[in-house]
């Protein structure tokens, strides 16, 4: 089952088409990853399954409706968002910023309520903020403010989740950090999650369903291990690569098999 | 958390916003009964106060105290408030401290339409002259948005433009002054200096209804102000409407800018400090509407007292004097600016 979906969507920015009439499924309450190389569209896509962006040809459609004709603010219950390059008001703090993810649910004479309270509360516990929750967020580490950010979300209190490109600018074991969480909130609380990723193996290992785009195409979709082969990976990355189970999880792992040292 | 659940509704805020508010408002109570006694007449507490609020108390306090005193100070509280309001939003929306009407031409956009109005009706009515305030505050606005358009806005291209818009409004209003004759001249000279002297009732009535108008709608997006400082995309996915928000702030924020300018001329600097003394005294996430209003009427209340106890021979229209202070201000921001802090 989909609750989210793209039916011939061709989606660009200005006049200009990006995405080119693409069907996409999105899995109900599995990790969803899109991925490809840059410009294929994978964060355009994105955008336009959060509504940031209009298809210029087909639809998105959320629950049976386009989602352009739900009330933004009936999204906004039913999808968040972690943007890459959100920005962090000066001098808030973390508990501030992720009762904004609350904003959704207020309404204007009443703005702030228990389930408002709870949801933080309980926001900052599943990203491991608790202690952190009266720090500044300009002065967190990136991966803290990378949690922050996902808290905030997680605040919003929505079945459907989807991040561009959560780990990038983080250090490996930042990485693995957000990555875990992510794990753990579609294990627990069964969030749809959707994320656009650049490492096939993190991909491969926390994702169920793969998007592989290129070209602003859907090259390839389906179980990570049908996806990442190595004539798939060679037509989408224009790479010639190996592909073994990863020694840990079983799970693709991609290895160019071009570079220094290596022999044909 | 740091917020505070404020009667039957649970109005949350930040407590130390709310407590600086309060602060804030407290000093502008004193500063207003000091407004209303001291002076070079002197006609006593209790009667001062009885005079103020309507009650004779025979002359001269009836006239002193209760026609000039007293809408000379609540027109200056309204306007400082005004402008701080307008210049808190816009430095919001931009995610830039310079960004304040009086820096980026609309205070001059509305000026060039107050003397034009003044001009063209010779100077009848102060409702007039907001209106044509608001128009060229407006124009000005607009012009902006169309010359710094490429594919979008980016904030300090938007700033530039607004100063040399500025520059040619004020060419514009320079130009109609020379049309003019020499005693509407004269009284459009006085007002383009910015001074509250000379405030009636009319000038108050005409600054609260504007304020009375704006500023519910203005609280209304309060919220979405604040969320888009987080960015257009998070705001929009947190279900703000970004556009439709964005454009009624920045029309509210105009339209008080310009009503400001009609009702006193231009002042200039209270929009630039008020609203980045409030964020700095409250040390709140952002934008904060109120205290930014608080700060501004506090602080053009001051300016216009200080103006008034100087020795006659000093004296000089309180627009001047926010130049004054307000002018090192600026230069701090820009050289801080240059030291690869935030402009």
């Amino acid at each position: 089952m989909s609750r989210l979906e793209t039916r011939k969507a061709v989606i660009g920015y200005g006049d200009q088409p990006i995405v080119r009439g693409v069907d996409v499924h999105v899995p109900d309450g599995r990790i969803t990853a899109i991925v490809g190389p840059n410009g294929c569209g994978k964060s355009t896509l994105l955008r336009a399954l959060v509504r940031l962006l209009t298809p210029m040809e087909g639809s998105v459609v959320l629950d049976g409706e386009d989602i352009h004709r739900i009330p933004t603010k009936n999204v906004a219950q039913m999808i968040g968002l972690l943007p890459q390059a959100p920005i962090a008001p000066a001098g808030i703090t973390v508990k501030e910023l992720v009762a904004r993810g609350r904003t959704p649910h207020q309404k204007l004479l009443r703005p702030w309520s228990d389930s408002d309270e709870t949801a933080v509360l309980s926001a900052l516990h599943s990203t491991n903020l608790t202690p952190l929750q009266e720090a500044v967020v300009d002065e967190l580490s990136g991966g803290q403010r990378q949690r922050a950010w996902i808290a905030m979300a997680l605040a919003q209190d929505t079945p459907l989740m989807l991040l561009d490109e959560p780990t990038t600018y983080l250090d490996i074991s930042h990485q693995y950090e957000v990555l875990d969480l992510l794990h753990r909130l579609n294990e627990r609380q069964s969030r749809t999650i959707v994320m656009v990723v650049h490492d096939l193996d993190q991909a491969a290992r926390y994702a169920h369903h793969v998007i592989a785009m290129r070209d602003g195409e859907v090259a390839a979709a389906g179980a990570p291990e049908d996806v990442f082969t190595e004539k798939i990976v060679s037509e989408v990355f224009d790479i010639d690569a190996r592909v073994f189970p990863d020694p840990v999880t079983g799970t693709p792992i991609v290895v160019p098999s071009g570079g220094p040292g290596h022999t044909q | 958390m740091r917020s505070l659940r404020i009667g039957p509704f649970g109005i949350t805020t930040h407590r130390r916003t709310f407590v600086v508010g309060l602060i804030l408002l407290g000093v502008l109570l004193a500063l207003l009964i000091f407004a209303l006694v001291v002076g070079k007449a002197n006609i006593g507490f209790l009667d001062s106060m009885r005079a103020a609020i309507g009650i004779s108390v025979g002359s001269p306090g009836d006239f002193i105290v209760g026609q000039v005193r007293a809408p000379r100070a609540l027109t200056t509280i309204l306007v400082g408030g005004m402008l701080g309001v307008s210049g808190a939003i816009l430095q919001s929306l931009t995610r830039n401290p310079l960004a304040s009407p009086d820096f980026i031409g609309i205070s001059a956009g509305a000026g060039t339409g107050a003397v034009l109005t003044m001009w063209l009706t010779s100077g009848t009515s102060l409702w007039v002259t907001a209106a044509g305030a608001a128009v060229g505050g407006l124009t000005a606005a607009f012009l902006m948005l169309v010359l710094s358009w490429r594919r979008g806005i980016v904030p300090l291209r938007l700033i530039l433009t607004g100063i040399g818009i500025g520059f040619v409004a004020q060419a514009a209003t320079q130009y109609t002054l020379t049309r003019m004759d020499v005693h509407e001249a004269g009284s459009a000279l006085a007002w383009l200096v910015g001074s509250t002297t000379g405030s009636t009732w009319t000038h108050v009535k005409v600054a609260a209804a504007v304020l009375a108008v704006l500023l519910p709608v203005i609280l209304w997006h309060a919220r979405a102000l604040r969320t888009m400082e987080m960015g257009d995309d998070t705001a929009k996915a947190l279900g703000i409407h970004v556009n439709r928000s964005r454009a009624i702030l920045a029309v509210c924020s105009v339209l008080l800018a310009a009503a400001a300018t009609a009702v006193t001329g231009p002042i200039g600097f209270i929009a630039l400090v008020a609203p980045a003394l409030a964020v700095r005294i409250t040390r709140g996430p952002g934008v904060t509407l109120i205290p930014a209003a608080l700060l501004g009427a506090v602080l053009l209340l001051v300016a216009d007292q200080a103006s008034q106890l100087m020795p006659a021979t000093l004296q000089f229209p309180v627009g001047i004097f926010t130049a004054v202070v307000g002018a090192p201000y600026l230069l701090w921001l820009v050289w801080r600016s240059s030291r690869g802090g935030q402009a």
